[in-house]
């Protein structure tokens, strides 16, 4: 009898099993009261917990652990060892590593107000957005979240920087402008100058007036009249060529997303034939081959033929 | 729909900047269509000295159409109409671009005035007497400067007036009843 360990519920007072208990009901026996979780690194009661926290266990009846060395990387995976040997000795015992175990909430938000009493493992702190969010036994989660983080906050520069910046058309703030669709740059790939995207798609759209050259006028900056072909839509401006770079890159590879509406999955002709921005595909899925025809022109210029239809000679065919 | 809020901001702009560029806008009534935009006369021209006015109305799909700009002064110039003071310029036709301002726009009329583009004339009378004879052309604008863009003050224009016979007290109120203009005040003068 003397050798049973004491029932943790009967010095609770708790215990259901009464006399056919395998633990000892007698409080003259050594109390095992030590806390495992806590022994293996982190106890989510903290302050809290029933039993004591304390690093070695006075019945001292766990084996040596192995000697460590002073690598401290040898040294974390020698205690993973023993926790895995740990967990397969006591793989009747309810144990959960670590890394299982959500992180407070509260922390993660921020701050958590119950600070050290808190029963909850508070993550590690976050450099970047100043909150404790980091898990502490997830590698693959804490690198997500700083990736994620540095990006949000490379972001958030940008939208400050780009808060200042006019349109010069309109002579209003982009991004203080009422409604969220207004505010939004419109880029030209060619030149530097901002403008709101509803005014520079606006001044691009509008009729031109007799004796006007579109591309010189429509079409060019209206500041500095350099020619572009397009206007790419941005919600944050850039600060040097690679960041237009990229804005243009994810622009035209979301327009490569949609179906061209011209193109019709094949049943229709599209003006921009193989220069159009978006996607050109077949019903079945597979996409269309462009074949351009080179033409030697009079001028000895050579040019790229628009589609010939056998047609278009017949008709002008006269048949005697 | 006529972008109010930015025309409002080119006359605060405007009136900021008044004294460097000597160009100045004022609303004619209250709903921003109507403008008047005043220049001075280059200096070194015919036109030195001289405060044009010139009417501005602002069209519909402004800024992406030119303003409607033409002289309610009386110039002689070969790209400006003597008849009528419509503007031959590019900026304000085929040219215009929404990036250019009233401002601008005037002030591109003050550099029109100190250098004439006489082989694309609004004014082919002028145009032909500037390249034919331009010491009689300098003297012409300089005498519509002097008369037509010099404000005088009404005691000279009453002076003036009462200098060529007629009773003062008649003079008063046909300037009066003209606005301050001294050749309608004249006209009526002659025909009343």
């Amino acid at each position: 009898m003397s050798d049973r360990i004491l029932c943790k519920f009967f010095v609770h007072g708790s215990c259901l099993k009464g006399e056919i208990c395998e633990y000892s009901h007698d409080s003259k026996n050594p109390v095992n009261n030590v806390c495992t979780f806590y022994q293996k690194g982190i106890c989510l009661y903290g302050s809290r917990c029933r039993y004591h926290h304390v690093t070695t266990t006075p019945a001292s009846n766990l084996p040596p652990s192995p000697p460590l060395t002073s690598d401290s990387e040898s040294e974390s995976t020698n205690l993973q060892q023993q926790d895995n040997n740990d967990i397969e000795k006591s793989s009747n015992v309810y144990c959960i590593h670590p890394r299982e175990y959500p992180i407070c909430s509260f922390a993660a938000a921020g701050d958590c107000p119950r600070g050290n009493h808190c029963p909850h493992m508070h993550g590690d702190l976050c450099t970047t957005c100043g909150k404790k969010c980091l898990h502490p036994f997830r590698p693959e989660e804490r690198e997500e979240h700083t990736k994620e983080c540095e990006k949000k906050q490379k972001h958030i520069e940008a939208l400050k920087q780009s808060q200042d910046i006019e349109c010069s058309v309109c002579l209003d703030r982009i991004l203080s402008k009422p409604t969220p669709g207004e505010r939004k740059f419109g880029l030209l790939t060619e030149c530097d100058h901002p403008f709101c995207i509803q005014c520079i798609r606006n001044w691009r759209s509008s009729a031109p007036v007799s004796g006007m050259d579109v591309n010189s006028t429509l079409r060019a900056c209206p500041i500095c009249r350099k020619l572009s072909y397009f206007v790419v839509p941005s919600v944050v401006w850039y600060s040097s060529p690679d960041e237009k770079k990229e804005i243009i890159d994810i622009y035209k590879a979301k327009l490569r997303s949609i179906d061209c509406k011209h193109f019709n999955f094949g049943n229709g002709n599209c003006p921009f034939g193989a220069s159009c921005f978006y996607k050109h595909a077949y019903s079945d899925g597979h996409l269309e081959e462009v074949v351009l025809r080179h033409l030697g022109s009079q001028e000895g210029e050579t040019v790229i033929a628009d589609n010939l239809r056998l047609s278009e000679f017949l008709g002008g065919l006269q048949i005697f | 729909m006529i972008d109010y809020g930015r025309v409002q901001k080119e006359l605060v702009d405007c009136e900021k900047n008044k004294d460097a560029s000597g160009v100045r806008v004022s609303p004619k009534s209250d709903n921003l269509t109507r403008l008047t935009g005043t220049i001075p006369g280059p200096i070194g021209t015919p036109y030195e000295g001289g405060t044009f006015q010139i009417d501005i109305t602002i069209p519909e799909d402004y800024p992406f159409e030119p303003p409607k700009m033409q002289f309610s002064t009386k110039v002689w110039h070969p790209n400006i109409s003597s008849q009528s003071g419509a503007i031959c310029l590019d900026i304000l036709k085929d040219q215009w671009s929404p990036a250019l301002t009233l401002k601008t726009a005037l002030v591109s009329i003050q550099a029109l005035l100190s250098a004439p583009e006489p082989k694309d004339p609004q004014d082919a009378v002028v145009a032909e007497q500037y390249i034919k004879n331009y010491q009689v052309f300098v003297s012409t604008a300089r005498y519509w400067t002097e008369t037509f863009a010099k404000n005088s003050s009404l005691a000279e224009k009453v002076r003036k007036l009462v200098e060529m016979g007629f009773g003062e007290a008649q003079v008063r109120s046909a300037i009066e009843s003209s606005g301050g203009d001294e050749n309608v005040a004249l006209e009526k003068l002659c025909s009343g």
